[in-house]
């Protein structure tokens, strides 16, 4: 069997080997810590400027308003727990999407518990935010916004420059997670008044573990970590110099490449549209238009969304399924269930996001085996009556 | 362990066996729904008691599918017994070993659907008959059909039974919908328990779905007893109509001989009823209604243990039921709220609340609210206290007296079972938690039987049980219904 073929690509990145050549120095040999005055202190805090640059450059940005972290769920954290306990204590209130990724929307719920105020912004059929539903959420006890810059699940783009606008307007901090849209979708804080914005390494070829938050200048944040102070005390504790350093390296490239990479992505993620249109009652939820240039996402009535990520996996197609099966039964995605999906055919959804590693031909095996595996689903399927 | 799945998994998965449905199945089950994500659909072509052929269809997770495949070829072109008798643990020994944490669920779920599947064909092949089922068959071999609730009674009846050298299949009812499911989408738990427990025994399990027939003989009888002035005993009611019947029902289906549950109480040459060794847990009293002839095919193995026995018996064998607590209330009423349930039924009309003269008191809400021998709520003051003497729901009056005005020394007794010569009863209970007193019976011309008690007794209410005993207290010679006072 030949090898196979990876369709996760939201999920995370290959890492690019061009990446780990940058991070091999960082990991054997003289390793420093970049709070050490000695030189082998000074050769990692080199490392960790080099990579703050590149990543400022990307967004917009002056490297002084660049902090690392862990990766994404921790800058969104540490954006919105930060941002509203970081506020004048009569801000008690808060605005979030329906469509947050699970690092905002859980966030916002530990600010619920905290005894904040959430506001969930619903979106159209489309994943869409309305700006003008958003705009009249906000209040003058507002502590802040945050929105998606565009959606991991069905990669609807969302309308972020109008919002963070709306909210610099009024004065109230913007969050936007841009983890699925950096390197994808042009981002100029410049241009774009957002108060924080997280990235992360593994969406990028870059590696795991890593990722950085935007902190305009001049935004007040409560830290979650305390300790040695670094990261201007926001983030406390040694940074992860090799992480980093692959990090700058992946921000580097895709900022080098985006054109090339949208323009391939976006090449094969309209094959899979066509392709999949083919196969009957297969819907596409998201955006058409609006949409990142990686993804597709599925509605395959009648079947189930693990079996078929798992049947493909047999055939050596890895897609992403966009529900979790437990013993509690399955659980619906929020996402889904706020565009008006039923729960039966949220629970029938398939995500397969492409990279610039992919193929047409990889496409076109996947088109193959996905019609396969939904025929042979349905056939033992009792809720399938095409 | 691991979360990723078995290659069995993926096997059955990629190349599933036994999909589809049978067109003219003799069952077809279902379990789960559309909206907990996953649906099990099972159909099978029963002849002789073989699983001829079963067919599957599941939507769901890999788990889920798997767990359908492997099941259905399991069981397929085996016997009925053996098929019933298929245990989760077997299912995952099909597929390789336990499932992935969380995953467990599509085993109950597939052998839910098989199971509804089974008891689909016992409906379908029952029809009527199951409704009024009367024993018959007797081969003489050493099988039983046991009946099983999921408590820790009936669970250890079919484990001495089994121990004891008999082919056992164990049986559970579905008798109302007020049975408790952590999940909307399977069968209630107490049927899921009763399986599992049975399986862990070894033993096939089959369900009847008695709830059209309990709904008539039993609730319905509820209900309609208050309203007319009866207080009525539904266990009495469901061992007179449901649960023996149902019971000898598919006894005779399997061809089995005996029929079992987990009443304490000995069957006697006669037959009769006998008191068991346990005679604080005695049920004797509740059984006089059990047909002749299916008393005859009946096995009580507690009658001969005591309840701290049964406990010890269940948890040495590891039974997950020795710690279940005692079930005390009317099943189907799940809360105690008898009364409650009763106003839902049945309309009611206020009345008035008289004395022996017929002097109004005070008024109420309704007769459903009253039963003979009550003295609380009567809602009436007065220097001694008051008692219902006598419910009449056609004038609406509810009479109160003096505790001594309840006293009654003669009773007729209507809709008599004898177990033996009515000339031996030299003993009556009349109530559930009374105790028997002397009396002497004789037949009576406006119908029934009359005994004329030894000594006075309070409380006698029209609609509950009278229960003769032998002059040695030991034995019961037949039951019957406290009638109304012919006025």
């Amino acid at each position: 069997m030949t090898d196979p073929v990876y369709l996760d690509n939201a999920a995370t990145t290959p890492l690019d080997s061009r990446v780990l050549e940058s991070m091999l120095g960082h990991l054997g040999g003289r390793r420093g810590n970049p709070s050490s005055l000695h030189a082998f202190g000074g050769s990692a805090r080199e490392a960790l400027d080099e990579a703050r640059e590149r990543v400022a450059s990307l967004i917009g940005a002056s490297p002084g308003e660049i902090l690392f972290t862990s990766g994404g769920t921790e800058s969104d954290g540490l954006a919105v727990l930060g941002l509203a306990r970081s506020s004048d204590p009569e801000k008690r209130h808060v605005v979030v999407s329906c469509v947050e990724h699970a690092a905002v929307r859980e966030s916002a719920n530990r600010l619920l518990s905290e005894g904040f105020e959430v506001t969930w912004i619903g979106v159209d059929a489309d994943g869409l935010v309305d700006p003008a539903e958003f705009a009249d959420a906000l209040r003058p006890d507002t502590a802040l916004a945050a929105v998606v810059w565009a959606n991991n699940e069905v990669g609807t783009v969302e309308p972020v420059s109008k919002l963070a606008v709306i909210c610099a307007e009024r004065g109230v901090p913007f969050h936007a997670d841009a983890v699925q849209a950096a390197g994808r979708v042009p981002i100029d804080v410049s241009e774009t008044p957002v108060s924080t914005l997280a990235l992360s390494g593994h969406k990028l070829y870059g590696p795991q573990g890593i990722g950085a938050l935007y902190v305009r200048d001049g935004v007040s944040l409560e830290p979650i970590v305390y300790g040695g102070g670094q990261e201007k005390g926001l983030r406390s504790g040694t940074q992860n110099v090799a992480g980093i350093a692959g990090f700058g390296t992946a921000v580097k490239l895709a900022q080098e490449e985006m054109e090339d990479r949208v323009t391939h992505e976006r090449s094969l993620r309209d094959r899979i549209m066509a392709g999949t249109a083919e196969v009957p009652d297969v819907s596409v939820n998201g955006h058409r238009e609006r949409r990142l240039s990686n993804n597709v996402h599925l509605t395959v009535s009648g079947v189930e969304a693990e079996s078929l990520v798992l049947f493909l996996d047999s055939l050596g197609y890895a897609v992403g399924s966009g529900s979790a099966c437990s013993s509690g039964g399955h659980k619906a995605s929020p996402v889904l269930l706020a565009m008006g999906l039923p729960e039966r055919e949220a629970f029938s959804v398939v995500r397969i996001t492409v990279g610039k590693q992919n193929t047409l031909e990889e496409v076109d095996g996947f088109l193959e085996a996905f019609s396969t595996a939904v025929a042979q689903l349905r056939e033992i399927s009792p809720l399938y009556a095409g | 362990m691991s979360d990723s799945y078995r290659p069995q998994v993926v096997d059955h998965l990629v190349r599933p066996r036994n999909t589809g449905e049978i067109d003219d199945a003799s069952g077809r089950g279902e379990s789960g729904d559309a909206a907990c994500g996953d649906v099990a659909c099972f159909t099978v072509a029963i002849s002789g008691n073989v699983l001829e052929e079963v067919r599957y269809k599941v939507y769901g997770c890999a788990a889920c599918i798997a767990a359908g495949s492997a099941l259905a070829e399991l069981v397929d072109g085996r016997s009925l017994l053996d098929g019933a008798r298929v245990s989760k643990v077997d299912l995952e020994g099909a597929l390789g070993g336990p499932l992935p944490a969380g995953k467990e669920h599509a085993l109950t779920l597939v052998l839910d659907a098989l199971h509804k599947a089974f008891e689909d064909h016992w409906n379908r092949k029952a029809g009527e008959s199951l409704l009024e089922a009367q024993g018959g068959q007797k081969t003489g071999n050493k099988s039983v059909v046991a009946a099983m609730s999921g408590g820790v009674d009936s669970a250890v009846t079919a484990l001495l039974l089994k121990e004891a050298g008999y082919d056992v299949a164990t049986v559970t009812f579905r008798l109302h919908d007020g049975e408790r499911g952590s999940r909307s989408c399977c069968s209630p738990d107490t049927v899921l328990f009763a399986r599992d427990t049975a399986h862990r025994i070894g033993l096939p399990h089959f369900t009847l779905n008695l709830k059209e027939l309990f709904d008539r003989r039993v609730m319905q009888d509820f209900a309609g007893s208050y309203s007319e002035g009866r207080t009525p005993n539904p266990c009495v009611a469901c061992n007179a109509h449901v649960k023996f019947h149902a019971s000898s029902f598919l006894a005779d289906e399997l061809g089995y001989h005996h029929v079992a549950t987990g009443h304490y109480a000995r069957v006697e040459e006669g037959p009769t009823l006998a008191r068991p060794v346990d005679e604080s847990k005695d049920q004797t009293y509740v059984l006089w209604p059990v047909p002749r002839d299916l008393l005859s095919r009946t096995i009580f193995p507690l009658g001969e243990y005591r309840k701290t026995e049964v406990r010890a018996i269940a948890e040495e064998r590891g039974l997950a039921v020795a710690y279940t607590p005692e079930s005390q209330d009317i099943c189907f009423i799940p809360d105690g709220d008898y009364r409650g349930f009763v106003r839902k039924k049945v309309a009611t009309k206020p009345g008035d609340v008289v004395d022996r003269e017929g002097r109004v008191l005070g008024s109420h809400a309704g007769v459903v609210d009253f039963t003979v021998g009550q003295r609380r709520g009567i809602g009436v003051s007065a220097p001694t206290p008051l008692y219902v003497s006598e419910v009449r729901p056609r004038s609406g009056q509810v009479v109160v007296g003096r505790k001594q005005d309840l006293e009654v020394r003669k009773v007729r007794v209507t809709d008599l079972n004898w177990f033996l010569d009515p000339e031996e009863a030299a003993l009556v209970q009349v109530r559930y938690n009374g105790s028997p007193v002397t009396c002497a019976v004789e037949e009576v011309a406006e119908g029934g039987w009359v005994a004329y008690l030894g000594e006075p007794v309070i409380g006698v209410a029209p609609g509950q049980s009278a229960v003769f005993y032998t002059g040695d207290g030991e034995r019961v010679v037949g039951g019957g219904v406290v009638a109304r006072k012919s006025s």
